[in-house]
């Protein structure tokens, strides 16, 4: 009888207990370990890694070589946020990834706008564009991303050669709205072949010298004047450029020492375009010169041992450390704009100035 | 010299590494993602709610455990596997969002599995010298012993030819796939680097014992956990019987298997490239279409 009483109340506990155990695993998963009051994954903004499939669901040609690609989600669902100068890779149906800046409207939450020229001497992206892309094709994204992000001024000085008006249209919409002063320099071989025009003249108003933009055909008028455009900005205008190098590097020549203008250069990665600037290591105490052939990881790993890195191309992450001060010249395809603000990427981003401090 | 027996490397199973930039369209990737069978999709679901935080954890100590190294060819190999853990964790990181959408928000856990890798085995303060070299030896062993199983599975799923007859969701195989592969590709490394700064005997078994029995409890919990909290009605409950019977049919790693993978591991003469195959690894690499821009 005594044997019968303990079974069963042995029995009544294991019951108890269990149901206890699995109510707390209902409510805690984990039980009996704590959550970290700030959950890190799957709450991350970087989603590097992720493509979005967009539908193209309006193709026009806005000038005479350009194609402009309205892409959207299939489902029609909300966009993620953009600001003007992101760009998007498209992953093209051959496999072939391409970068291309973002010419729309970024309050429009549903879309994003491309337009690409056909290089006929390229490496085969545009023409692919060009010649695939057409309304209901599908293709996936990734992005979009910022290595060209407007920063605050009073004035900007704009000078965009060709397809370089794509980051510096919606730019110069943001810069208007703003009520900043503004003039745009916009070259191209013709008229017929450079896009945008008529939105760019109505922004700008009243043409004409002293206007704020100068469109300059090289078939009517030869060869933008540089000097003059610049001569005529204020000496404290933040400078924007897009266009071929021999443009963007002119525009570094003809501002001269002291003045960086930011560029966006299509050659992801490329971590040793550019100049020479120098690097303080605020906890060691040390300077070091990087020369404009060098990138920013290889001068370190040379002085600092156990510095880390992997990828050396951008996207990994490895390498990110925190800058003090200076002004970054953002070359990675991974930080988000928070963590541009007090971060880089060793492994390819630069200096725009002539000093970055690190805290290292 | 003593007759201890050693590790026997296979020279032609090593390889150069290197981080692949990889991304996944997830749209059309559903919740059970192989048809009709939610239990084994959500076993292997599981991965992704430990790997963001333990592969973001394994990066985060071999950072530290860089100036340790002394051989220029093992650092090198280091910094290749950091960079593909760091994708690793980044690519399963991003499914987690997709899972949230399709009804089975894994925040709960994934809050825990956070705790732990960020609190419980995170830096401590510990006065500097023995104490914290201790301690840094202590999870270098038990990454070695993690990365015993994460070979095994990859080299697993390399090979799972199951999930394709029964229609798994391509992508989410791709996403296994690739990461698979580049565990098998780089499968020596966390070993050899615990042989390199540490090494003991005692130590890896203890934390092999450590970490089998961790990955078995946030296994049973994990599967449980997305069973019990699946939108769809009906999905049933997880257990251990649907998780043998499962092995048995090649859904998922085979339970004896499981089992003779333990004394492989604690054997003295163990090296990870006895097991598994490179030259496998990179052909799959070569044709996985996340690793190679992603269309």
């Amino acid at each position: 009888m005594r044997r019968a009483t303990t079974v069963a109340l042995a029995a009544g506990a294991a019951l108890l207990a269990r149901r206890a155990l699995r109510r707390r695993i209902g409510a805690s998963p984990l039980w009996p370990l704590p959550a970290l009051e700030e959950p890190v994954s799957g709450h991350g903004a970087r989603r590097s890694t992720v493509l979005r499939r967009l539908t193209v669901t309006e193709r026009a040609e806005p000038a005479e070589g350009v194609v402009r690609l309205r892409l959207e989600a299939p489902d029609g669902a909300e966009l993620p946020a953009w600001e003007p100068g992101a760009h998007l890779d498209l992953v093209l149906p051959s496999g072939l990834v391409r970068q291309y800046s973002l010419c729309g409207d970024p309050a429009d939450r549903t879309a994003y706008t491309v337009a690409t020229r056909l290089i006929g001497a390229g490496r085969g992206g545009s023409r692919e564009v060009h010649e695939q892309l057409r309304e209901a094709v599908e293709l996936s994204v990734r992005g979009p991303r910022n290595r060209f992000p407007l920063v605050p001024s009073a004035s900007y000085a704009f000078i965009a050669g060709g397809i370089g008006i794509t980051p510096i249209l919606p730019m110069l919409r943001a810069v208007e709205a703003s009520g900043a002063s503004w003039r745009l320099l916009y070259g191209g071989r013709s008229r017929a072949t450079m896009p945008f025009l008529d939105e760019i003249e109505r922004l700008g108003g009243a043409g004409g010298p002293g206007g704020k933009v100068t469109v300059v055909a090289e078939d009517e008028s030869g060869m933008a004047d540089l000097g003059a455009f610049l001569a005529a900005s204020p000496t404290d205008a933040a400078v924007y450029c897009c266009g071929p190098e021999p443009l963007m590097d002119a525009v570094g020549a003809a501002l001269g020492p002291g003045r960086t203008p930011h560029l966006e250069r299509f050659a992801p990665g490329a971590a040793t375009a550019g100049s020479g600037f120098e690097v303080e290591l605020r906890r060691s105490g040390r300077t070091l010169a990087v020369p404009a052939d060098r990138s920013l990881l290889s001068v370190l790993r040379a002085e600092v041992p156990g510095v880390s890195y992997s990828c050396e191309q951008g996207f990994c992450g490895t390498c990110q450390q925190r800058v003090l001060e200076g002004e970054i010249d953002h070359r990675d395809e991974l930080l988000t704009d928070a963590e541009r603000d007090g971060s880089m990427l060793i492994c390819v981003s630069r200096c725009l100035g002539k000093r970055l401090v690190l805290d290292l | 010299m003593s007759n201890t027996p050693q590790p026997a490397p296979i020279a032609e199973e090593r390889i150069e590494l290197k981080a692949r930039n990889v991304s996944f369209a997830w749209e059309n990737t559903p919740l059970h993602w192989i048809p009709g069978d939610p239990f084994t999709g959500h076993t292997i679901n599981v991965l992704h709610l430990l790997l963001p935080a333990g592969e973001r954890w394994f990066v985060h100590v071999y950072k530290q455990v860089l100036p340790y190294i002394t051989d220029d060819r093992l650092r090198e190999d280091v910094i290749g596997f950091i960079g593909q853990e760091a994708m690793h964790s980044a690519a399963h990181d991003d499914v987690l969002p997709h899972l949230k959408k399709l009804g089975l928000d894994p925040t709960p856990y994934t809050a825990q599995v956070d705790w732990l890798f960020e609190k419980l085995l995170g830096d401590r303060t510990l006065p500097p010298g023995r104490a914290s070299r201790w301690w840094l030896m202590e999870r270098v062993a038990t990454i070695a012993a993690i990365e015993h199983y994460t070979a095994f599975l990859g080299n697993w799923i390399l090979n799972a030819e199951t999930l394709d007859r029964r229609g798994a969701d391509p992508t989410m195989l791709d996403l296994l796939r690739w990461h698979g592969a580049e565990e098998v590709e780089h499968r020596s490394v966390a070993f050899e680097l615990f042989m390199h700064v540490d090494g003991g005997y005692r130590r890896r078994v203890r934390t092999w014992a450590t970490a089998f029995t961790a990955l078995a409890f946030l296994w049973q919990r994990g599967a449980r956990f997305f069973m019990d909290n699946d939108p769809s009605p009906e999905v049933g409950r997880a257990s251990l019987g649907a998780f043998y019977r499962a092995g048995r049919t090649g859904m998922l790693p085979s339970t004896p298997s499981m089992l003779k993978s333990i004394p492989r591991y604690l054997s003295r003469t163990y090296h990870p490239s006895q097991e598994g195959s490179t030259a496998q690894a990179v052909a799959y690499l070569a044709s996985s279409p996340g690793a190679n821009g992603g269309h």
